[in-house]
């Protein structure tokens, strides 16, 4: 829960990196994602995920995703044992859990840096549909809100002697119909009166929308999109042809 | 019954939510907690059933302390209502939803069944037993909620702003019932922020202001008072209100607010 | 003085119920009134409200008989695109009509779906934010708000359309009393600055009175009593159709009856206790 929280959800932040364009931040994650499907050796990974680190501090973010990388480490440990079993290779099964690890901070980096209207814009770029990027604005927006109704739930229903914490696994499981299905009816209940209000605001009276904000790449966001293409490729060169002669 | 000794909660960011609060509630007492919204109310209300552990001070529930046992089990003696039904209700029929407390509580089948009856006729919900409690409206949903809490028979019960969205028949039930609950021997607790619901049950009033116990008195001396009340930011009752205003005036055609309202009541049947 | 509002003959049936929701319900509603609707749980009003704002029959169908106009367009024959532009809907739940991250995204909702260019956006969202002195909270996600700056958000959003008539449903209910006298307090000042129309529904009576300049109850889908708030509340017949008659009124309308005050408009404790014979305050 916890690290779902502070690996992917946004909060606000006044960095430069926070500034930027999001598909610039999103182009920067995903050339670190690319990296880490390109590195070969443990050295190599290590550079990465410096440079992440890097990022993070930049982005005034490190705390978190130093949280990130700590339970993500230890659910890779899984993956480090699965691995080892069958290849028998210490180098090549770590070199598998770490690259999990670069991979989910990857991602991570773009999401808790980008808010929920930056995502819009970005998903805009991308033509997805209206009524898509819609939904998707309005879920994140009620995040917090189920969060919260959840806590709420739970309160009422211990409240009346349900016990939580007790029991094995079916009976934990069990448990959670009594939070489950009343956060569910409210959902539903929500959608409902959403939907009043959206049909009350004029939703859907034309196919394109337009927007109160506008997203314009500055000087800025090109150089740093232009400087992090450069800087991919030279690594991915490095790692492919220059590293591995020189290391074999 | 219910203790706070000098009890201080902190909430994430900082803010105190309840501060330096102690407060004695005897068994039997009808007690009404007063104050805007987060002034604090309802998290002294999480406290009693530990919900919410305090930072500093103890809560005591019948010489128990609450951070020694957990809620569910400080909650067989005092029932809580919370202020939305929608927030528990999840049960095939009005029956099971009924049913789901007194089983957690581990009553027997048969003593099941009686209470389930006996809440149903209590609460006038007899004919939706086998119904879907989504289907009821606001006003059953409340009542209901309401019923599988007195199903157990806590000593103590707490309500959570129960007048919110009610109209003006439900609340006279309501007011009913906290009378009925009142005179069998409960210790009843009640938030709100409807001081006209609240006054003609004249109550011990406890008044909160950001965090901290204000004021704490019977209603008949607690009311009169408009520069507490206005400073906590809570309406003074309107007759209260009016008598305060006309002093002693000669032309004043009864004795105290209480017995105009009275008046007022028979006034309108006759 | 035109209507802005004319309801004639209107009955409405939902699909799946056995009784009819609203029964031969007439109104006409002056443009710059402000009109509360009042009746107890169950008796029409909401069914109403939507019937005013297109819901009916756009969003929900139903037997429908008789016609709604507003501002001469009927209801039946345009479209929720049209009549979103004249009729206004404040909803009861604060968090159940705030769609987006930032404040200011939200208020200009609507006008994106309609289409409106960017910088008419600009202005429009910037004076709501003014009428409704929430400018500081311009850049604040929802769930930093509380109910009663969520409430005044989506009221910008909502008068961001510039909307003749406004219908607010039960816009107090989850609010506490000091919150509540703000947010009719604003609608009384709305109203003379805008000249807009406020169709309001609500159980506190209390708050309304002063501000109302008619009031209209209903019981069981029909029209049972209309007329100034005096005229309804002085009545015989307000509390047994379930209306909350404020105590203060209650006792005026007493003392009037037996002589001992003259002033026959509402008033509050503090103005009934100085009306008292026997000296000033």
């Amino acid at each position: 829960m916890m690290w779902l929280s502070s690996g992917f959800i946004f909060r606000r932040g006044t960095s430069r990196y926070h500034r930027l364009d999001p598909r610039v931040k999103l182009l920067i994650s995903v050339l670190m994602f690319a990296t880490t499907l390109l590195v070969r050796t443990l050295y190599e990974l290590a550079a990465v995920l410096t440079f992440m680190i890097a990022v993070a501090a930049i982005a005034t973010v490190l705390r978190r995703v130093a949280r990130t990388m700590a339970f993500t480490g230890l659910f890779s440990a899984f993956i480090f044992i699965l691995n080892f079993i069958f290849t028998r290779n210490v180098e090549t099964s770590l070199l598998y859990a770490a690259r999990f690890v670069a991979i989910v901070v990857s991602t991570s980096l773009f999401f808790i840096t980008t808010s929920p209207d930056e995502l819009e814009q970005v998903m805009k770029t991308f033509r997805l549909p209206r009524d898509v990027i819609f939904a998707f604005v309005t879920a994140v927006r009620f995040i917090p809100v189920m969060f919260l109704d959840t806590i709420q739930i739970m309160d009422a229903q211990k409240s009346r002697g349900l016990e939580l914490e007790k029991g094995n696994l079916l009976r934990r499981a069990r448990n959670m119909i009594p939070i489950l299905i009343p956060l569910v009816v409210n959902s539903v209940v929500r959608s409902g009166e959403l939907a009043e209000a959206m049909e009350s605001r004029a939703y859907g009276s034309v196919p394109r929308p337009t927007s109160l904000v506008e997203y314009r790449a500055s000087v800025t966001d090109r150089v740093v999109a232009v400087a992090a293409v450069v800087l991919f490729a030279l690594v991915a060169y490095s790692f492919y042809f220059v590293l591995p002669a020189r290391i074999l | 019954m219910i203790e706070f000794r000098e009890v201080t909660f902190v909430h994430q960011n900082g803010v105190k939510a309840l501060e330096n609060v102690s407060l004695k509630i005897e068994p039997g007492e009808t007690v009404a907690i007063v104050g805007e919204n987060g002034a604090g109310k309802t998290t002294l209300v999480k406290h009693v059933t530990g919900l919410l552990k305090p930072a500093l001070g103890t809560v005591l529930v019948d010489g128990e302390d609450t951070t020694r046992t957990s809620t569910a089990q400080l909650s067989r003696k005092v029932g809580v209502a919370f202020q939305n039904p929608d927030h528990q209700l999840f049960s095939e029929s009005v029956e099971e939803e009924m049913a789901f407390g007194l089983r957690n509580f581990g009553f027997l089948p048969e003593l099941v069944e009686q209470r389930v009856t006996w809440g149903l006729e209590l609460f006038g919900l007899s004919e939706y037993r086998k119904s879907s409690p989504l289907v009821l409206s606001g006003g059953e949903k409340k009542r209901l909620t309401l019923a599988c809490i007195l199903a157990w028979d806590p000593r103590v019960v707490i309500l959570d702003e129960p007048t919110v969205g009610q109209d003006s028949i439900q609340k006279e039930k309501l007011a009913g019932t906290i009378r009925m609950l009142s005179a069998s021997g409960k210790t009843v607790v009640v938030v709100s922020h409807d001081i006209e619901f609240l006054w003609p049950i004249q109550p011990r009033v406890v008044v909160m202001k950001a965090g901290k116990v204000v004021g704490d008195g019977p209603a008949s001396r607690l009311m009169q008072d408009r520069g507490l009340l206005d400073s906590a930011r809570v309406a003074q009752p309107q007759l209260v209100e009016f008598y305060d205003r006309l002093g002693s005036r000669p032309a004043a055609p009864f004795a105290d607010p209480l017995e105009a309202r009275r008046w007022i009541e028979e006034g309108h049947r006759s | 003085m035109s209507n802005i509002l004319e309801i004639e003959d209107l009955s409405f049936r939902y699909p799946d119920s056995p009784r009819m929701a609203v029964v031969d319900f007439d109104l006409a509603v002056p443009e710059g009134e402000v009109v509360v609707l009042a009746g107890p749980s169950g008796c029409g009003k909401s069914t109403l409200l939507r019937a005013v704002n297109g819901l009916i029959p756009h969003m929900y169908s139903g037997e429908y008989k008789g016609s709604v106009r507003v501002g001469g367009t009927n209801v039946r024959e345009s479209n929720m695109r049209e009549l979103a532009q004249k009729v206004g809907f404040l909803f009861q739940n604060p968090e159940n009509q705030i769609f987006m991250f930032t404040v200011e995204r939200d208020i200009a909702f609507g006008l994106e779906n309609l289409g409106v260019p960017r910088q008419e956006m600009r202005t429009r969202v910037d004076e709501s934010m003014r009428l409704l002195d929430i400018g500081e909270l311009a850049l604040r996600a929802p769930h930093e708000l509380s109910d009663g700056q969520k409430q005044r958000v989506a009221l910008a959003g909502v008068l961001a359309m510039r909307p003749r008539l406004v219908i607010l449903d039960e816009p107090t209910s989850l609010l506490d009393p000091k919150t509540a006298a703000e947010l009719v307090g604003l609608v009384a000042r709305l109203r003379k600055e805008l000249g807009t129309t406020f169709v309001v529904v609500e159980h506190r009576l209390d708050l309304l009175v002063k501000v109302a300049d008619r009031m209209v109850v209903m019981n069981e889908g029909r029209k049972v009593l209309e007329g100034t708030p005096e005229e309804v509340l002085f009545g015989e017949d307000a509390e047994s159709y379930g209306v909350s008659v404020p105590s203060v009124t209650r006792l005026q309308k007493m003392l009037l009856r037996d002589g001992l005050v003259q002033n026959r408009g509402l008033m509050t404790p503090a103005e009934l206790a100085g009306a008292m014979d026997g000296g000033p305050v």
